[in-house]
């Protein structure tokens, strides 16, 4: 069996000190730059880069992963015990894992997130060792025209998000959309809405948006209000572990939240962050009892932490098999690569095997570990809600303006932070959601782009979209999720009248 | 045979003349205190992974500890505006592309400083030549007969690019000037998406840097027509270069060097030259920076290097206005 050798020297090359020593470093590191919201994986990799240069490839790469997935992990404990999200990802699970936490059962929920991110990262290392290859040419396939048809189901996707009031969902959908033009454009080398200022000429960055929206907004949101209402709550060891029912309802969602971010994952550009909307809009729809979601639904954290999970550690998918950097992340991972002398490209895994299986073999290690640590600190992390306001919110506020500063060492991040902090502020006041305006800032880039260059390759020849297979695939299920919206709206109004009427 | 055997006896001679004339300007020139490397693009590029190989060495020459430190966005502007800005003290380093900041002023609007007045050359440190490589899709097998298809299918050829502006997108304009064809030029969001676009046929050529394209040319997921620069490249013996088919110079590559705030102290600025010459010009280091497909290229003086820059940006400028490509 050539797998069954490709294994086991992966696991001669991981089990080695040095190598273990660098990937519980790694995950260890990652878990906590996940948990503080703002500080990201990219600026802590690119930090510790220079770290590597006196280790090995392999150990180098094992510990820089290990940062990267670590990051998954704990990117929902502050989406969860919050409401702000640890990184752009995890924003969508504060939409139920809030709501558990304020009725006592937030130690439930980071257990089955760290269950879930387990199940997600487990399964998606188990398909990368068994079938990286063909996936990765499948994701070179994948050309303009698809890209464009599957970020439209994601936009009409997105509508789901929206608990509240459809017409305030789709003007935050639209707001996300405009801010998602700012900067510089790519078809063209427009600057759009930059006003002249260098600092917006790669448009607006994604981490002051989320971390203003989501965090500053809380933080404000919540002057007054937290001291007696959570601290009341005890924490006892039964607080923390799921009932069966939870178990239960949570066992699907995981493996389709897994399917969603591995195949979101594979695709070069997509990110993370698009999987676990991907994962909750599609809970939320195929779901018997939907208005749960936004009240705490398990279903509603459990799908999108496997499936941003999932699609991180599928990333690495191209980036090893092709040479291909999926995000900014992976390219760091590619350039430590070629410090240590190894040109990325379609040959880096049949040169060197033992870099690709140890790889391997220490994402499972990693993720075991993860587990290990995690759950421990279940019960730890509850007792965040312990500290008081006047101690916890202001770290909070400065550990996102750190955060944001370590991407691009940039104070303008700072300030754009503190302006979606009022903006947030604001929506929060007029019952707009900020995860629809989040979805649509991600989404609207990257469908304007594809689109233009597919009709300018295709001689503004619109009927591609429906003549590629993948293309019309996506292109079918979009008007096919509108329709039934649509139906499901006049059916509800339908019901409402004859109840009314009797 | 006979210049081979003298050339070790003539350089160590010029390298003794080289310490004993520069030894005395040295003296004057102390660092005191850190010296940064801003990198103005994100890590892991050419231009990260060079000053991270020159910072520790720079560092032990100097005394005075080295860092490296990125500050990506506007497409190297915003680290070359820093830089530019910086205390002209000599302290704060500039890495970068030397093509992509001077063709910067003809293509993009605002940028806050300018190339030739706010930064002073140091040294160039590295030369890296272009590949031309097609797609499989269409089967061409040499540059020709892609020439002659794009010459019979104006339009017909899509050519990716790693964004407007970008150095391979000039080099792109450059050649259908040269050869009076016609392409469908596209922009991709940076070169890992241009090469992404040809190997899977979505777009049917790019021009890149060796480090990107020779790995999937060497595995047969694209074929090479064609390399910039002097002389053909070890790995593709058989692909000629633009020179041999009647192309001109111009279609060089991409160029990397080290600039500092003007203003800085010229003794400082001198003793920057002499170190990073001889650090580049080790035989280490010229092997690391061959292992990212570059060729080590040290300016004989930094006023050297300041005439090659405004003859390129003057050049570039008035070719940049020519073929459209400013907004």
């Amino acid at each position: 069996m050539d797998l069954l050798s490709n294994l086991a020297l992966g696991i001669e090359t991981a089990f080695t000190l040095e190598n273990l020593l660098y990937c519980a470093l790694g995950v260890t590191i990652g878990m906590f730059i996940g948990v503080i919201p703002g500080i990201g994986h990219l600026a802590a990799i690119s930090m510790l880069l220079p770290l590597t240069f006196y280790v090995p490839a392999t150990t180098a790469i094992v510990m820089l992963a290990g940062i990267y997935y670590g990051a998954q992990y704990g990117g929902s404990t502050a989406s969860i015990l919050l409401n702000l999200p640890g990184t752009p990802a995890s924003a969508v699970v504060c939409l139920d894992g809030y709501p558990m936490a304020q009725q006592g059962r937030a130690g439930v929920a980071l257990m089955m997130t760290t269950v879930a991110s387990f199940v997600g990262s487990f399964i998606t290392v188990i398909v990368l060792a068994a079938f990286a290859p063909p996936l990765a040419s499948f994701a070179v396939a994948f050309n303009s025209t698809d890209y464009f048809s599957m970020m439209l189901l994601g936009l009409v996707a997105a509508a789901i998000l929206v608990q509240g009031s459809p017409v305030k969902g789709i003007a935050a959908v639209l707001l996300g959309l405009i801010l998602g033009l700012v900067g510089t454009d790519v078809s063209t080398g427009i600057q759009r809405y930059a006003f002249g200022l260098t600092f917006l000429y790669d448009g607006i960055n994604i981490v002051a948006i989320a971390m203003g929206i989501f965090g500053v907004a809380e933080v404000i949101a919540n002057v007054g209000k937290v001291k007696g209402v959570q601290s009341a709550q005890k924490i006892t060891f039964r607080s923390l572990i799921p009932t069966r029912q939870d178990v239960k309802q949570s066992i699907m969602p995981m493996f389709r939240g897994t399917g969603i971010g591995t195949g979101v994952g594979i695709l070069p550009g997509t990110g993370t962050s698009i999987a676990s909307f991907l994962a909750y809009a599609v809970e939320k729809r195929i779901s018997r009892h939907p208005a749960k979601f936004g009240k705490g639904a398990i279903e509603g954290i459990t799908a999108p932490e496997s499936a941003n999970n999932a699609a991180a550690q599928s990333a690495f998918i191209p980036t090893l098999t092709l040479g291909i950097p999926g995000d900014a992340v992976m390219a760091l991972m590619l350039g430590a690569l070629l410090i240590h002398g190894i040109t990325p490209g379609p040959n880096v895994i049949s040169d060197n095997p033992s870099l690709f299986w140890g790889l391997v073999i220490s994402f499972l290690i990693g993720n075991v570990l993860l587990l290990i640590l995690n759950i421990p600190l279940v019960g730890l992390w509850v007792r965040l809600l312990k500290v008081p306001y006047p101690l916890l919110y202001p770290s909070i506020v400065l550990f996102i303006a750190i955060g944001v500063y370590s991407i691009n060492y940039s104070h303008m991040d700072i300030m754009l932070v503190a302006v979606f902090g009022v903006l947030g502020c604001l929506m929060l006041l007029l019952g707009f959601e900020p995860a629809p305006l989040l979805l649509g800032y991600i989404l609207g880039p990257m469908i304007e782009e594809n689109f233009r260059r597919a009709l300018m390759l295709n001689q503004g020849d619109m009927m591609v979209f429906v003549e590629r297979p993948v293309s019309a695939a996506f292109i079918a299920l979009s008007v096919l999720l509108l329709a039934w919206s649509a139906y499901s709206m006049v059916k509800d109004r339908r019901t409402a009248r004859m109840a009314a009427g009797q | 045979m006979i210049k081979m055997t003298n050339l070790p006896a003539t350089s160590s001679f010029m390298a003794c003349a080289l310490t004993l004339s520069l030894s005395l300007p040295a003296m004057a020139a102390d660092f005191r205190g850190p010296v940064r490397i801003v990198v103005p693009f994100a890590p892991g590029g050419t231009s990260d992974i060079l000053a991270r190989y020159i910072a520790p060495e720079l560092s032990d020459a100097i005394g005075q500890p080295v860092i490296v430190e990125n500050k990506a966005g506007a497409g190297g502007n915003i680290g070359a505006d820093f830089v530019a800005k910086a205390t002209p003290n000599g302290h704060t380093l500039l890495l970068s592309d030397l093509t992509a900041l001077l063709a910067a002023p003809s293509v993009l609007t605002n940028i806050s400083y300018d190339i030739e007045m706010d930064l002073a050359p140091v040294t160039m440190v590295s030369y890296s030549p272009y590949v031309m490589g097609a797609s499989n899709a269409h089967g061409f097998e040499s540059f020709d007969a892609f020439i002659d298809y794009s010459l019979e299918n104006p339009l017909g050829i899509s050519v990716a690019t790693s964004g407007v502006g970008a150095n391979n997108h000039i080099t792109t304009a450059r050649l259908m000037q040269e050869l009076g064809v016609e392409w469908n030029v596209i922009a991709y969001r940076g070169g890992s998406d241009a090469t992404r676009a040809v190997v899977s046929g979505e777009s049917d050529m790019l021009l890149n840097g060796t480090t990107a394209t020779l790995p999937f040319a060497l595995n047969h997921q694209m074929t090479p027509l064609a390399v910039t620069g002097e002389e053909r490249l070890t790995e593709l013996p058989d692909v000629p270069t633009f020179r041999e088919l009647g192309m001109p110079g111009e279609l060089d590559g991409t160029y990397q060097g080290i600039l500092v705030t003007a203003g800085s102290p010229p003794e400082i600025v001198e003793r920057l030259h002499e170190e990073l010459g001889r650090i580049i010009n080790t035989e280490a280091m010229t092997a690391r920076i061959a292992e990212q497909g570059g060729i080590a290229r040290v300016s004989g003086s930094p006023e050297a290097l300041g005439e090659w820059m405004s003859e390129q940006k003057t050049e570039l400028a008035a070719f940049i206005s020519d073929a459209g490509i400013a907004q």
